[in-house]
């Protein structure tokens, strides 16, 4: 078995591919109303796409920058670094980086995928991450399915979301088409300097805001946010819609006595471009009384922050 | 065109022309926003414009306070706690619309995450998306509350867009807090009670009072805002992680205003879905 360059797609799914294109069968992961919603407005499914890619993340960051002779600022205030600061002593970017390629390349193998079924671009697209080993090795997948439109023009880039068929349906019909899905990352690191010691310290019977821990998951989210906003307007839609923001925090203890907290946020979601022509989208909303019960109140279902 | 078919429309035709001309790199004024399609549309067709995703966060060190073990008590430390966390990340959030030139703030989620590490440490967390709306509203000064802050709604784009078509306008959300520990039997009532099926009308009345308190001051609220009333109120226990006799209890809803005087929509048709959900 000769071995493969990591160009282009892989042996197997390229033997897939090949095999679609000869056989009659379409394969999608849309469900019957998802199907049935898409087929209204004029999209085909063509297939079922999926990229992936596994990456080795050797080198984690550096921590908070306050190494040194200093020996760690101990009473005076530190500041958040942020994987998109640029510059800095400490930071993450390296990191970050890598996670950047990982899940784009996946995505990018999709829509390689996509294309040689002959789509315009792919919907209900899954886009994650997840960690093989203790060695570094991290797995990105992105996996959707294709669907080509009923129309004579066709897209300058194909399209990805990871809205499903419903609201893709939806979006549509009120104008608005997705153009391409988005992520952006940011790794914040600050170190805990005296005051935030003395904020988070235990047992105190003082309610206080943690000023250090805030700022530094305001910066993270905010780089986060920023990434992904400059990231959809590269694309060059109107609009994005976020369908899901993440942030996690952890304590790390680089050396002795030297603690820091590393905050990860991202956001994901879609840029969307607007193509009717008129001020007002165009609309005819229903007042509607379903005929069901309804389990619990009907909110629409969003992950936390 | 009222109810044509839309491949008639050409749909798709005119979507891949958009893709088609979408030249990557081009300057865009892009906004962003966390809601989803449902709210997306809705909140336009209601007549407002999203501006962006707006955010506040605070992390904050909830003060230690034990209850008496034998009394039925408000912990006024963790209430004060509660509030002041809350409105950090209100205020933060309100802030960042403010900047963007918002009448207000639909789909706002407010969020508590006890934190694995240290202790008390708790994130508040409030995001939503800063509308503009394309015109001034038919009756009062403008969009925003008597305090000339952005409004705030905490109500899903399909009830948003049912409120404003019945001719109510969001002021602001409102809340209430009351963390309640509620005391342990004596020893000698616990045994009194061994085998029998009996009210303990001390808890009951415990429960009483804390929901009560986080009632009437969500009310107290809304009264500030001249609201005439408050849609969508949830009251929810909420645990966090104070123990099985302390619980905090929290009243949150929208309060509004009248638009107009007569409060009339459209007579909804009756459908029958064909999904499950």
């Amino acid at each position: 078995m000769s071995q493969w360059d990591a160009r282009g797609l892989p042996p197997a799914a390229q033997a897939r591919v090949e095999r679609a294109q000869h056989g009659g069968v379409r394969t999608s992961l849309l469900s019957a109303s998802a199907a049935a919603a898409i087929a209204e407005l004029g999209l085909e499914p063509v297939g079922e796409v999926m990229g992936c890619v596994v990456e080795h993340i050797g080198w984690g960051g550096m921590g908070c920058g306050m190494y040194g002779a200093w020996g760690g600022v101990q009473y005076g205030y530190a500041q958040t670094q942020t994987s998109g600061g640029g510059g800095g002593y400490g930071g993450y970017a390296p990191y970050v980086n890598a996670l950047y390629y990982g899940y784009e390349h996946a995505l990018h193998r999709l829509l390689l995928e996509t294309q040689a079924l002959g789509g315009d671009g792919a919907l209900g697209i899954g886009w994650t991450q997840q960690r093989l080993d203790e060695a570094g090795n991290r797995e990105f997948v992105a996996i959707g399915t294709a669907v080509r439109a009923r129309s004579t023009a066709r897209p300058a880039h194909l399209f990805a979301t990871d809205l499903d068929g419903p609201d893709v349906a939806k979006l549509l019909h009120g104008g608005w088409v997705p153009a391409g899905l988005v992520i952006g990352i940011s790794v914040g690191v600050r170190h805990d300097d005296y005051y935030t010691r003395m904020q988070a310290r235990p047992w105190s019977n003082t309610n206080t805001e943690v000023s250090g821990y805030t700022e530094l998951v305001t910066h993270t989210r905010a780089d986060a946010r920023e990434q992904f906003a400059a990231r959809a307007a590269r694309i060059g839609g109107d609009a994005a819609i976020v369908s899901n923001m993440t942030l996690h925090i952890s304590e790390v203890e680089p050396s002795d006595g030297h603690r820091d907290h590393v905050a990860t946020s991202t956001v994901t979601g879609t840029s969307v471009a607007r193509f009717h022509r008129d001020a007002a989208a165009p609309t005819d909303t229903l007042t509607v009384m379903p005929l069901r019960t309804l389990s619990s109140r009907s909110l629409p279902s969003r992950s936390r922050p | 065109m009222t109810t044509a078919d839309p491949r008639e429309l050409g749909l798709p035709e005119d979507a891949m022309r958009r893709l088609a001309e979408m030249r990557p790199g081009q300057a865009t004024s892009l906004f962003t926003s966390d809601l989803s399609v449902n709210e997306f549309l809705l909140v336009r067709e209601a007549g407002f414009r999203p501006l962006g995703l707006v955010l506040g966060s605070s992390i904050y060190h909830v003060g230690f306070q034990m209850g008496r073990w034998n009394k039925n008590q408000e912990l006024t430390t963790l209430t004060q706690a509660m509030y002041h966390a809350r409105e950090l990340a209100m205020t933060r959030m309100e802030a960042e619309a403010d900047v963007l030139g918002a009448d207000g703030v639909v789909g706002v989620r407010l969020d508590i995450e006890f934190k694995e590490f240290g202790n008390d440490l708790a994130e508040f967390v409030a995001v939503g998306t800063a509308v503009a709306a394309d015109a001034p509203p038919p009756t009062g000064s403008g969009w925003r509350n008597n305090t000339g802050k952005p409004f705030t709604s905490d109500l899903s784009g399909q009830d948003f867009w049912t409120l404003v078509q019945a001719g109510y306008a969001p002021l602001g959300m409102v809340m209430g807090s009351c963390v309640y520990h509620i005391a342990h039997q004596r020893f000698w009532q616990a045994m009194g009670n061994i085998g029998q099926n009996t009210e303990i009308p001390q808890f009951t009345e415990a429960l009483y009072d804390a929901r009560e308190l986080a009632m009437s001051r969500m009310q107290a609220e809304a009264e500030q805002l001249q609201a005439e009333g408050i849609v969508g109120v949830q009251l929810l226990s909420l645990p966090h992680k104070w123990g099985g006799h302390t619980t905090e209890f929290f009243a949150i809803g929208t309060a509004v205003r009248a638009l107009r005087d007569d409060h009339v929509i459209d007579r909804p048709q009756l459908v029958l879905p064909l999904t499950d959900r």
